[in-house]
């Protein structure tokens, strides 16, 4: 026993550095608890509150740049308003025709990028917004030129992206023209390229064509810029095109972003989970009839108020 | 031993920030990232406690993790090369130097330092970029990084080191 003890307090020091490689690694692929994880992150405060008063004081750095970005999209935003207006005055002229349907309001929650890596396998965007303004999980991210990623968690005051530019990213797109969908990739690199795969070989591609999304998730609306593509190259099987896409977002310089925070509509994603396992179907099922009392139970009481009145 | 606690917490934080502010922006031809932090681990003098050695060092790596949302990464790495630190640094000092022997030009040579100081800045390198990585997909890619990471800052190092006790070998040799 004593012997044991001796040996034990004089590699003391071996057990230690298990213990604590453990605990490293633990960290590193416990990649499922995002709500654990929120303390060893930038999802945290005080790491975010740092990073915030540094961007602070860098985002003059960058203030011409963004300056030249805003005019432009201003200057865009007023073709699009001339070209809206003579729309709408050609539509009040003749008003038999139809309006086409409106396309849906988003609202967009503006945030600022205070952190971002570029150069990892996994590369994470922080943003100085949190659930405290409404953005959740799987949330769009865009920016000024285009799609930018996907809210990966929130803490209070603070956001983790998946930008375009992580290899667990996968965001399905569309090729402009000809309306052929695939799924957009990043292979670790540079930091303004991405690729498209599973496009069909039949498929009509054309380098410079625009690629954006094709509003089959829920994250994003359909019509948003992506990329231009610059190459067309053909995946490893041979079945399909490997497209080389230029990406519109400007990652290097990138401050300004929006998320848009009302687009992913829950009883869609309720649906296709209930379409997905059959099993759940009841308990959907149950939720909902109670989610209707709920609201009859609310309307009649409303209706006995105003009687009363 | 107070003393030695607040410098190590003063050099900590010093190391934490240039890495986090200055150093985590370059990226020297798109994949060269030093990993700077690694220095806490090089400047401990002989015979400190191992313990003490790899608790710095995986307080160091944690901290960065948090900062750099790479969960337990560089912890991992800081705490291996604290396990090897020591038995390193005992191979490279000469026969008849002191006890508390602290690692630098001085008392262990201008090339064996520099060897001490790749060796380790490899070893930390190598760990932070497999784990980063996880394949070896694109291992050339995961190779250069690791390589030119690794001299990229053990020049950072030797160049810190320079600078910090230049001014006092005048002294000496007066």
């Amino acid at each position: 026993m004593r012997a044991l003890i001796d040996l034990i307090i004089h590699n003391k020091h071996w057990f230690v550095f298990l213990l604590l490689e453990v605990i490293s690694l633990v960290f590193l692929f416990s990649g499922n608890g995002y709500q654990k994880n929120v303390y060893f992150t930038t999802a945290n405060d005080v790491v975010g509150t740092t990073y915030n008063v540094i961007s602070g004081i860098t985002s003059y750095i960058h203030l011409q740049e963004v300056n030249q970005e805003l005019e432009m999209t201003n200057e865009q935003l007023r073709k699009e308003v001339y070209l809206m207006r003579q729309q709408m005055e050609a539509m009040q002229r003749d008003s038999l025709k139809r309006m086409p349907a409106l396309p849906q309001q988003y609202d967009l929650v503006n945030a600022q990028v205070v952190n971002m890596t570029l150069h990892k396998t996994n590369n994470l965007i922080t943003i100085n917004k949190g659930e405290a303004d409404g953005i959740r999980p799987e949330m769009g991210v865009i920016c000024s030129r285009g799609v930018v990623g996907i809210v990966y968690m929130t803490s209070r005051h603070y956001s983790i992206v998946m930008p375009l530019l992580n290899v667990n990213s996968k965001i399905s797109c569309r090729l402009r023209t000809s309306e052929f969908f695939g799924s957009l990739v990043w292979q670790r690199g540079y930091a303004n390229i991405a690729y498209v795969t599973s496009v069909p070989r039949h498929a009509p591609v054309k380098k410079k064509e625009i690629v954006e999304t094709n509003g089959y998730s829920d994250i994003f609306p359909p019509g948003l810029p992506i990329g231009v593509v610059q190459e067309i190259g053909d995946s490893p099987d041979g079945m399909s095109y490997f497209l080389k896409v230029k990406l519109f977002a400007n990652f290097t310089t990138l401050r300004e972003v929006s998320v848009i925070t009302n687009y992913s509509a829950p009883e869609r994603r309720m649906l296709e989970e209930m379409a997905a396992d059959p099993t759940k179907q009841d308990s959907v099922l149950i939720n909902q009839e109670k989610d209707l009392e709920k609201k009859i139970e609310t309307t009649e009481t409303t209706i006995n108020t105003d009687s009363v009145r | 031993m107070n003393s030695n606690v607040l410098m190590r917490i003063g050099r900590l934080f010093i190391l934490l920030l240039t890495q986090v502010l200055v150093f985590n922006h370059i990226h020297l031809f798109g994949y060269i990232t030093p990993l700077v932090i690694g220095y806490m681990v090089v400047c401990f003098h002989r015979n400190t406690s191992r313990v003490e050695v790899l608790i710095w060092a995986f307080a160091i790596g944690l901290l960065f993790d948090m900062f750099s949302n790479t969960a337990g990464m560089a912890a991992a790495s800081c705490t291996l090369i604290a396990m090897i630190q020591p038995v390193l640094l005992n191979r490279m000092a000469p026969r008849d130097s002191e006890d508390d022997l602290i690692p630098s030009f001085k008392t262990l040579g201008f090339w064996n330092y520099t060897f001490y100081v790749l060796l380790l800045m490899l070893i930390l390198h190598g760990c932070f970029y497999l784990l980063d990585a996880l394949t070896l997909v694109d291992w050339p890619l995961t190779l250069l990084s690791i390589g030119g990471g690794a001299i990229f800052s053990t020049l950072i190092i030797i160049c810190i080191e320079l600078i910090i006790r230049a001014p006092k070998d005048p002294e000496h040799h007066s």
